[in-house]
């Protein structure tokens, strides 16, 4: 969750292999850089450009690793001044052996005045990523208010806000799905400030109630964050999701009715249907009829029942790595007459699945992809997407692309073993 | 079918459309401080070029066939190290886990693992698995002997003895905080010959190898080898038909893939003649344990890359095993000569970084320099007891002096660099970045090579890895610094 935020020196206070796993592991997220020589700005942006860990060894378990976090801190403040602060985080190691990560934060503010954030979220603490997600909102929800406090002139000055203000809230800029969707929001008249967190700069997260209102996309990772700003600030939000043509439609025409800019909603939604509407058609000519399971993390299986539907295609099967049981009565509401339904499912199961549903195409991670593709099932990275962005109106063209290219290469007909 | 019969109406939006500007987060080049660049006067580490112990055992348990390891400790252990397989390999990796959550972490993960274990062996029936401890499951004490023996139990009570003791469990204790992938390799190369292999009664006159956390087309090329001598061994862990599988449905389920170590294979390992671990530190502890427990020599190192490596390696299989280095093999390392012949002009004189985990580091460096290259920098991101002595001992030979960084980090590569300009870089992916802001090609080798396909489909050792990788180096220099009138010719 706090990955994506480009100006932060993003410090893992763990033994080396936790962090080394996460570095660089997305395609450029973000478009602030670090000059890599004099005049030139030529590389993966800040954030994912420098894995910065505090390398715990057997010492630090024994003795603390609070020194050795607050020195690695302090010394990649002075390695990187042009980061606006660090965000870190705790694992099993630092968490189990119980180091202060709240004092050594302290400690660096008070001697670098660098914006410091933390999330306390060890993996042996929780079932899955989705309790780090709810461990970073409401940490950093906390900080946020802080330094609120303490710093009032951090805050969004009057004059610089408008009427008409939102945040696009878990939205995490997978392959640069805001490229998409800030032109969008621009036509219907609204001015994005922020998202969170892709893309964000730390102080985006300091303003995060300064906004009108709030637009939640991922609803399973971030709408905590939604619903305390709420609270705490009185701001609203409205949840939205930007994956096909219903739902961006419906997410369009629910921003704006907040605003009273409804008719603006509608011509963006004349045009941006009739521009791909070509395209749409060619592709759902090709693959209407075709059966489809999809295994991701939370919302994006009942986010992606009515997409698929919109292809002509039918969804038999469904699981989540990460939801809970809202996702479920919304997949529940949502799934066709005979779909299978499974949580968290482990790689038997999944073939187990495959070779149940017998689906035509299986949306579904990294991990998965490689496996149904032994099986001869055609697979598709819907985590981080194969060629986003897939959000919007053309970036559905680009997922209904990636689906007929995975469905439709002729290395399917060449495999033994297949009916033909 | 053409497109230009049924035009595609639009494409959404391509890639290389998407114009992303780019912003500088400050306006001006932000020089590092020298002070904090070398790694030993600093506390932080910037880039690592190393990862976690577990990694290197279940890199280790997936080279046994039907083998499955078992991670004590958190999901994401596992997770991420699955990601890493995929990445690399483009296979599927089936690793379990016993999903520590809030309650293991206080009362400890005992009920995981037995319940876990279970599951695992009635549902996948597995041959071997190897039980991976993690940073979680060391602090909080977790007596994995004594849970092995509960779990053991506990199926020989639901299976009956013969189906309950059938799975191998082999125990691999590779807390991350005290080494890295390459220590975990280690060790499970020495806690399978341990927990496995069986007394040296039945000589069986084959060889046992340990070749590492090599690819699979490194394990074809050395079977190649090994198939012209007319040698036979034991390879353990064998990932070639794991790591590289074929794409041919229908299979039974569970997917497992077909090749791996047997279980029966490494049980005869005490019988062997001989043992070769091709890296010191990926399986040199195996090879010892062998050694001093069944008195079969160990032969440790250096990796078989380039011309006298790999010279070195065919004498010593040839001298104990009593075999012929053959004509066939005498003509690759003819073809590999007559290849550095024709393309010296290319690589006498350049200068080269090197880095990755420690032997093929050394390797690399042994080849480089008998391509006339000079080793400019060169770095082994897990610190070793040998590192440093063994390029010193490289590079004497040749009368270079290069800058040796043994178990520091790429910030402090990338920032040396800087300042010792290089015509190519010899390493894994995560020095893409670095190859790209010193405006200087990235010959990708080792084992975290995942941002260019087919890597792992060649080899790199042996003779024909060495023409490989040649091929790939003097490319690399000729599509980066040629003007485009020699590109006609050589």
């Amino acid at each position: 969750m706090g990955g994506p935020i480009t100006d932060a020196i993003q410090i893992v206070h763990a033994p080396v292999g936790c962090a080394y796993y996460t570095w660089a592991t997305r395609r450029h997220l973000s478009d602030q850089y670090a000059w890599s020589l004099p005049g030139k700005l030529d590389n993966v942006a800040f954030n994912r450009r420098y894995c910065v860990v505090t390398d715990m060894e057997e010492k630090d378990v024994v003795f603390g690793g609070s020194k050795k976090l607050l020195k690695s801190a302090l010394e990649s403040i002075k390695l990187f001044p042009e980061a606006t602060g660090v965000i870190m985080y705790t694992t099993c190691t630092s968490g189990l052996i119980g180091d202060d990560i709240g004092s050594v934060a302290k400690q660096i503010e008070q001697e670098t005045g660098k914006l410091v954030f933390f999330a306390e979220a060890p993996g042996c603490s929780g079932v899955s990523q989705s309790k780090g997600h709810h461990v970073a909102n409401r940490q950093f929800f906390g900080q946020i208010n802080e330094i609120r406090r303490k710093q009032p002139e951090r805050v969004t000055p009057e004059e610089e806000r408008t009427p008409y203000d939102i945040i696009l809230v878990g939205e995490y800029n997978m392959d640069w799905d805001l490229k998409v969707i800030l032109p969008l929001m621009e036509k219907i008249g609204v001015r994005v400030l922020s998202t969170f967190t892709g893309n964000a700069r730390m102080m985006d997260l300091v303003r995060l109630p300064d906004t009108k209102l709030n637009v939640v996309h991922c609803q399973r990772s971030a709408t905590y964050i939604a619903d305390m700003i709420k609270e705490g600030y009185d701001i609203p939000y409205v949840k939205a999701s930007f994956f096909g043509i219903q739902q961006t439609n419906k997410a369009l025409r629910t921003i704006t009715r907040h605003f009273g800019l409804d008719e603006l909603a509608e011509k963006v939604i004349a045009e941006e249907t009739a521009r791909i509407q070509p395209a749409l058609d060619w592709y759902r000519e090709r693959l209407k009829g075709k059966t489809v399971a999809i295994y991701v993390g939370g919302p994006r299986v009942w986010h992606w029942i009515k997409l698929m539907e919109e292809l002509g295609m039918k969804v038999v099967a469904g699981a989540c790595t990460f939801a809970h049981e809202d996702d479920y009565e919304k997949i529940n509401s949502r799934a066709p007459d005979g779909m299978l339904i499974i949580d968290n499912p482990n790689e038997f199961e999944v073939e187990e699945l495959l070779e149940t549903c017998k689906p035509d195409i299986f949306l579904c991670g990294l991990k998965e992809k490689f496996l149904g593709r032994k099986m001869g099932i055609p697979t598709l990275n819907s985590h981080s997407y194969e060629k986003g962005p897939y959000a919007g109106y053309v970036g559905f063209i680009n997922f209904a692309r990636d689906i007929y290219q995975a469905l439709g290469a002729p290395v399917w007909s060449l495999v033994n073993g297949k009916e033909e | 079918m053409s497109s230009n019969c049924q035009p595609i109406p639009i494409e959404g939006i391509a890639y290389n459309q998407l114009k992303i500007e780019k912003k500088p987060i400050v306006p001006e080049y932000v020089p590092r401080d020298p002070v904090l660049v070398p790694k030993a006067n600093r506390t932080v580490v910037v880039n690592p070029s190393r990862t976690c112990m577990p990694f290197g055992a279940m890199f280790a348990g997936l080279g046994m066939h039907r083998g499955l390891p078992f991670v004590q400790g958190a999901q994401g252990c596992t997770t991420y190290v699955r990601y890493t397989f995929c990445r690399i390999f483009q296979e599927p990796a089936s690793i379990a886990n016993a999903s520590f959550h809030e309650d293991a972490a206080v009362f400890g993960g005992r009920k995981n693992f037995i319940e876990g274990m279970r599951n695992l062996i009635v549902r996948y029936h597995p041959d071997v698995v190897t039980v991976v401890t993690t940073c979680s499951s060391e602090i909080i004490g977790d007596d994995m002997v004594s849970f092995i023996k509960a779990a053991r139990k506990r199926l020989i009570k639901e299976l009956g003895e013969e189906e309950g003791n059938r799975p191998k469990l082999v125990l691999v204790n590779t807390p991350s905080f005290a080494g890295s992938h390459i220590v975990g390799y280690d060790r499970a190369s020495r806690a399978f010959l341990e927990t496995l292999a069986q007394d040296h009664s039945k000589p069986n006159n084959r060889i046992n190898i340990l070749p590492g956390m090599v690819m699979p087309g490194d394990l074809r090329e050395l079977k190649h080898m090994l198939r012209e001598m007319g040698v036979d061994a034991y390879i353990l862990f064998d990932i070639s038909d794991v790591f590289d599988t074929p794409l041919m449905p229908p299979q039974t389920l569970p997917y497992y893939p077909e090749g791996g170590t047997r279980v029966a294979e490494v049980e005869d390992m005490g019988n062997s003649i001989a043992t070769f671990a091709l890296c010191q530190n990926e399986g040199g502890l195996g090879a010892r344990y062998l050694e001093q427990k069944f008195e079969i020599p160990a032969f440790i190192g250096p990796m078989p890359m380039g011309v006298k490596n790999t010279d070195l390696f065919l004498k010593r299989v040839s001298e104990v095993t009593g075999r012929e280095i053959p004509k066939s093999l005498k003509d690759e390392r003819g073809r590999l000569l007559d290849f550095m012949a024709d393309t010296l002009h290319h690589t006498m004189m350049k200068r080269v970084a090197i880095f990755g985990d420690p032997d093929i580091a050394t390797g690399i460096t042994r080849f480089a320099c008998e391509l006339g290259m000079e080793p400019v920098a060169v770095m082994s991101g897990t610190k070793t007891k040998t590192f440093t002595a063994d390029i010193e001992g490289i590079v004497g030979e040749f009368g270079f002096k290069p800058l040796i960084l043994n178990g520091s980090d790429l910030f402090e590569l990338e920032e040396s660099l800087k300042t010792m300009p290089v015509d190519v870089i010899i390493g894994n992916s995560k020095g893409a970045d670095i190859a790209k802001e010193l405006q200087v090609p990235l010959v990708r080798a080792g084992l975290f090579v995942y941002d260019r396909v087919g890597y792992h489909k060649r080899p790199v050792i042996g003779y024909r890895g060495g023409e490989r990788l040649l091929a790939d180096l003097v490319n690399a220099i000729m599509d980066f610094s040629y003007p485009e009138e020699r590109t006609q010719q050589l």
